[in-house]
């Protein structure tokens, strides 16, 4: 992230007391807890309306981020480029009020993966531009894809105007429209982004005029301050020393397990991170370096402490380095759509280093995937028979045993926590069928605390359709910690008659099912030290944990 | 027929009673101490003690001249949130056991990797599949095992479960897949308490629905003793007329009633001071009111528009998502006795922990050395500095200020600024907790006037007015008892709901009309069932809303279940109106769905009409008590002000800031540039000078 102590675009004369700036920084989250549930509410697609696959953020106005709502964290990763590359590439003095840019690129637009598709418009005061309120929606469009390079993975938009002054650029919009599978729900969605960076611009305006656009501003310059004086705070207070850390990370986007390692080096009130890794692939698996940083200051931050302002400010005492063109630093035209399950990987990666360290403060490892589903087919019935339909779901799996408690079972863990579709919203909507839902005998690795179970859902197609699993963990289980246990791996389970995956890759007929398990988590300290009370208890819940 | 009506809130430390003196047209309160291992007797000695304190009781049945009993309480909540519901089982859907424990599949908290989920309410041997599937559109994919059920509910006696949950997919389209499992399972278990999801939550998310069947359940048993042993003491005192309990509407029902329903009083708490509040408002002639109750712990808020309380269908209780008709009640961790803390990054910071009453607040001088947001106010002589609560209780300042001074060196302030800066923490977090009942639904919180209560509510009220442009802050005559206030102003309430998906449009009237009938019928089956006379009957029908594709609706009155075209043309411009007013847009050309169609019963029920005054003088000075140096950030300094006794103050009152006025239950601060005038009800009004 490019930072920018001292702004050159406008000094900031006013000093304030750190109540005042208490007071602004509350205001703030509010705006951006609104901005997401307007977000939400307003939109039409499974995917952020149940799912809420989506965040809402507030940024000064060199770009660097203010406030981001709790929602999912690798969606850090295309902000923080976004206002940066639209300050790059247009004239500022062109910019106007009404103005909302439009962009998903992970090149020219600081995106992390094409679907993610962020808006962000200027926020004027007395004609000065002095804020962005910025937010992205996961589209799920753009499936049933090749990712041998980023062309084959949808369109690429770079951080162009949608709107000019309030008025939609239609040339635009109906380009981008065509190129979806979706277009309705597309439209839909991007009204609903429309709505939310409206709420956002109205309400830091309002906030302005109570308080002084000066103070606001000055206040979120010391909130950077105050989220990088406690990450100093919290980094000081872990032992010196450099930890490192290996992991082999399998995949259905590439036939080779690809090794992957960290170095980290705490020293005083800073920490590095120099990853190692092999040379991008022809798969969509790569990372682009804006989603190692969202990835690293996630993981960073919850180790250290989890109550820092999520702003830029807490990046600072923190140095990211990884061999560039290799799979967590992506060059141009990597293909990154499942870039996901690198940065899940990525993080248990740190978590492992850090325990070194910290063994007390950390889980063992979790499930490591988002495991990602996509049906995509062409509607046979109903009122909108022939056309395209895509449905995109992310399944949970086993959260890594703590140091006084078990996982937690069939949970979203790292860089993403969306909800499940309730399946009375599913069954309606999509040409599907649930016939199990349930967690995961034996996939718990053991532990005096065991980690947390995977999850099997079962789906049964009602009309043809073409399938996509994305998921790790197929060859061996996540890592337990002082004497844990490995959890259960994970599978894919075709139905009779069901032609095996072909890396991820399936068909079902109607009438035909198939079943995704998700992985468990690792275990914590030696099974043998595991109370007699809670062995009884999973024995009477049938709860197994994975062999040894 | 008596001549008392009476409200008897039970809650941790006290029970309060309210009377209404039918004749003489004069509210009355007692205060006894509550009995936690037994509240009924606690609830029984308060009432007794507080009758007999203002008139002559029979000795064998002193209940006997009660017209009318409202009660409220918490022994839902607390078994909620301590866990000491009943052993429960559960009967779902095959392939679907482990529903309640995955939930939504988010964790706890995105960033804190020891946070804990809430604890499933049925472990997992209890919870028992069978085979039975519906499609969505309510037909039957597998049949209903029933053999499946009854070997369920026999293993489910074996292991001797007080109370069963049963869950299935759709049930809300379709029940009758429910409904022969819980015959099949009462048949079974004739003494358990069971409950179906289509009973207790007939609308879609099959998660949401089946967590509230389990707690509904999981309350059940707990609800049942403790009504039958409150029954039995009333009984015993010879109360005559049938009492009444509060749900998290806002309403009561019968005993009965609650019993069957616990899940829907598990947010009554607070609801009843609401309530209250929105009866004083209108009386006082406001229509648009915040309400802002603030207790020692948390401060709860709701919105009030047009006279109607903001209703909500939904909420998370303590980690447990409920479907039940409830106020929109938001709760915050900010209280009188929230522990302010230096951060590691050099930030002031207020609560969530709390003091507490035991040790308390700095000031107590029992041991705790943090200062709370009571000391900052000590510190600052906001409160009384040697003594409050009427007296009763000896505050030690010098301890408050040595405990600020630390903080104050830390912070590089000094200490009335410290002080003054745990004020403004605190404020900004209660600001934050309006702004969500507010801005984020649609609501300038200019337009309101903010209604304080509760024992910390009329001391913060101003400063909160001021962090959100409020003008007008509203303090009735008893902020500290106005749950209690709220059962003698409340009425019978209960809330139906059918969901089935229908476009709006002209060619639908019949089949929009035909699922408001349907709930308007369910409401007059509960006016007969509950005994309410015809001219005592209201209906407020409304239907939840949206374009299609959307997942989350707005809630639309309407005023027939005889639907025309016109009617329902004007529906969807006042949807089309209030999806704008929400987002800023209408999707124009989208469809729009009808997807849950609702009816509130009320019954209405005499009420306490609350005593007018007539108007006094304006002058204060009567009521005047003393004057003590208070600090104030507008003049950063320590300036004389006036005290005032709440109990000697007239209508026609006017008293200009700075003051102070000091009653038993709490205190009011009028800052510099602010006035308060006593209108005829004797409520407290506090504007802008």
């Amino acid at each position: 992230m490019t930072q920018h102590d001292r702004s050159p675009l406008a000094p900031r004369p006013v000093s304030l007391d750190p109540i005042t700036i208490e007071v602004i920084g509350s205001a703030l989250a509010s705006i951006v807890d609104e901005t997401g549930e307007a977000l939400v509410r307003a939109s039409y697609s499974t995917n952020i309306k149940e799912r809420r696959d989506c965040s809402t953020a507030l940024f000064d106005r060199e770009g660097r981020t203010l406030c981001q709502a709790e929602h999912i964290p690798i969606h850090l990763g295309s902000f923080i480029e976004f206002v940066p590359k639209i300050l790059a590439e247009h004239v500022l003095e062109d910019i106007r009020a009404g103005d909302v840019f439009i962009g998903n690129d992970a090149y020219a637009g600081g995106g992390t993966h094409l679907p993610d598709i962020v808006l962000a418009e200027p926020i004027f005061i007395d004609a000065s531009l002095v804020a962005w309120t910025v937010n992205l929606a996961h589209h799920s469009d753009f499936a049933d894809r090749a990712h041998a390079h980023i062309y084959q993975e949808g369109l690429r938009i770079p951080p162009i105007r949608l709107y000019r002054e309030s008025v939609v650029n239609k040339d635009v919009l109906d380009l981008i429209l065509l190129n979806c599978q979706v277009p309705r729900e597309r439209l839909s969605d991007l009204r609903a982004q429309m709505a939310a960076n409206r709420v956002g611009v109205r309400r830091f305006t309002d906030l302005c005029a109570r308080h002084g656009t000066q103070t606001v501003l000055a206040a979120g310059d010391a909130l950077l301050d105050y989220a990088e004086r406690k990450m100093r705070a919290g980094l000081a207070a872990l032992p010196d020393g450099t930890y490192r850390f290996e992991d082999i990370f399998d995949n259905l986007d590439w036939p080779e397990a690809l090794p992957l390692a960290v170095d980290i080096t705490i020293s005083g009130d800073e920490i590095t991170l120099q990853f190692d890794a092999p040379p991008q692939v022809r798969a969509g698996i790569n990372m682009t370096y804006t989603a190692l940083l969202a990835t690293t200051y996630y993981i960073v931050k919850s180790v250290v402490d989890p109550t820092i302002l999520p702003n830029a400010g807490l990046a600072r005492p923190i140095t990211v380095k990884a061999p560039k063109g290799s799979v967590v630093n992506c060059a141009h035209p990597a293909a990154v759509n499942g870039r996901v399950q690198t940065c899940q990987r990525v993080s248990d990666l740190i978590l492992g280093a850090m325990a070194q360290a910290v063994p007390e403060r950390v889980s063992a490892c979790t499930n490591s995937a988002c495991t990602v589903a996509v049906f995509a087919g062409t509607r046979e019935a109903g009122p909108q028979k022939d056309t395209l339909w895509v449905y995109l779901e992310t399944i949970g799996g086993g959260g890594g045993a703590r140091p006084n408690a078990d996982g937690l079972d069939g949970i979203h863990v790292h860089a993403t926590n969306t909800s499940n579709l309730p399946i009375e919203a599913l069954e309606v909507e999509y040409p599907l069928i649930l016939m199990k839902y349930e967690l995961v005998d034996g996939s718990a690795g053991a532990g005096t605390y065991r980690g947390g179970m995977g999850l099997r859902r079962v789906y049964r197609a009602t009309e043809d359709c073409r399938i996509r699993i994305d998921i790790t963990r197929l060859q061996q289980g996540s890592w337990g910690l002082m004497g844990g246990g490995r959890g259960g791996t994970s599978r894919i389970v075709p139905g009779p008659g069901v032609a095996p995956f072909d890396m991820g890759d399936g068909v079902l007929k109607a009438g035909q099912w198939f079943e995704i398990i998700s992985p468990g988590g690792g275990g914590y300290g030696d099974p043998a030290n595991r109370a007699p009370q809670t062995i009884a208890d999973d024995a009477r819940d049938q709860i197994t944990c994975a062999a040894m | 027929m008596g001549k008392w009506r009476v409200g008897v809130d039970s809650g941790g430390t006290f029970t309060d009673v309210c009377m209404f003196d039918e004749t003489a047209r004069q509210v009355k309160v007692w205060k006894v101490s509550s009995t936690p291992d037994d509240p009924s007797r606690g609830i029984a000695q308060g009432v007794e003690e507080g009758l007999k304190a203002y008139t002559a009781v029979s000795a064998d049945a002193p209940l006997t001249d009660v017209a009318y009993l409202g009660h409220g309480t918490t022994v839902a909540t607390n078994a909620l949130i301590e866990h000491r519901g009943a052993k429960l089982g559960l009967i779902t859907t095959q392939g679907f056991r482990d529903l309640l424990e995955i939930g939504r599949q988010k964790r706890p908290s995105l960033y804190d990797m020891f946070a804990q989920k809430p604890r499933t309410l049925v472990p997992r041997h209890l919870r028992f599949e069978v085979a039975e599937r519906l499609l969505h559109d309510g037909t039957v994919d597998i049949a209903l095992d029933e053999a499946a059920v009854r070997a369920a509910a026999k293993s489910m006696a074996k292991l001797q479960v007080e109370a069963v949950a049963i869950c299935f997919l759709y049930a809300f389209v379709n029940p009758a897949h429910e409904a022969r499992a819980a015959e099949i399972v009462a048949h079974e278990l004739p003494d358990v308490f069971i409950c179906t999801s289509h009973e207790i939550a007939p609308e879609f998310r099959e998660f949401e629905r089946l967590s509230t069947a389990t707690v509904n359940s999981y309350l059940g048993p707990i609800m049942h003793r403790y009504i039958k042993r409150l029954s039995q003491r009333f009984n015993d005192l010879g109360l005559v007329s049938a009492p009444h309990l509060t749900q998290s509407n806002g309403g009561v029902v019968s005993f009965d009633a609650a019993a069957r329903t616990p899940v829907r009083s598990v947010l009554s708490g607070p609801s009843t001071g609401v309530v209250a509040a929105e009866v004083i408002g209108l009386q006082a002639g406001y229509r648009d009111i915040i309400t802002f109750d603030m207790g020692g712990t948390s401060s709860d808020v709701a919105l009030m528009r047009g006279g109607h309380t903001t209703q909500a269908n939904e909420a998370v209780v303590h980690g447990y998502p409920i479907k039940a008709p409830m106020l929109d009640i938001h709760t915050v961790g900010a209280g009188g006795g929230s522990i302010a803390h230096i951060d590691t990054g050099g930030f002031l910071k207020v609560g969530p922990r709390s003091a507490g009453a035991d040790p308390g607040p700095v000031c107590y001088g029992r041991g705790n050395h943090e200062p709370t947001v009571t000391d900052a106010n000590i510190v600052l002589q906001v409160l009384n500095p040697t003594h409050i609560l009427g007296g009763r209780l000896q505050i030690h300042r010098d301890l408050a200020v040595r405990a600020m001074q630390v903080m104050a060196d830390r912070l590089g302030l000094g200490v009335m600024e410290t002080a003054q800066g745990i004020i403004s923490v605190v404020t900004a977090n209660m600001a934050r907790a309006i702004r969500v009942i507010s801005v984020q639904r649609g609501h300038d919180p200019r337009n309101y006037a903010l209604m304080a209560f509760g024992g910390a509510g009329p001391l913060h009220a101003v400063r909160l007015a001021q962090e959100l442009d409020i003008g007008k802050v509203f303090i009735p005559r008893n902020p500290g008892t106005l749950c209690a206030m709220g059962l003698l102003l409340t009425d019978l309430r209960a809330n139906f709901s059918v969901t089935r998906l229908t476009p709006i449009t002209a060619d639908h009237v019949d089949d929009l009309s035909h699922s408001l009938q349907a709930v308007a019928t369910q409401a007059n089956a509960w006016f007969d069932g509950e005994g309410i006379a015809q001219d005592a009957q209201r209906v407020i029908l409304s239907i939840d809303i949206r374009y299609e594709g959307q997942n989350y609706e707005l809630s639309i009155p309407v005023h027939t279940v005889a639907l025309t075209a016109a009617v329902v043309a004007d529906t969807i411009t006042r949807f089309e109106a209030e999806h704008s007013r929400m987002y800023g847009f209408i999707a124009e050309g989208e469809k729009i769905n009808a997807v849950t169609f609702r009816a509130e019963a009320i019954g209405l029920v005499d009420k306490a009409d609350l005593p007018e005054r007539p108007m006094a003088g304006p002058d204060p000075q009567p009521a005047k008590i003393g004057q003590r140096d208070v600090w104030f950030p507008e003049t950063e300094n320590f300036t004389p002000s006036l005290i005032y006794s709440r109990d000697m103050m007239t209508p026609g009152m006017i008293l200009p800031g700075p003051a102070v006025i000091e009653q038993m239950d709490t205190t009011t601060l009028v800052p510099p540039g602010w006035t308060a005038t006593v209108d005829r009800f004797e409520n407290l009004i506090m504007e802008i000078a």
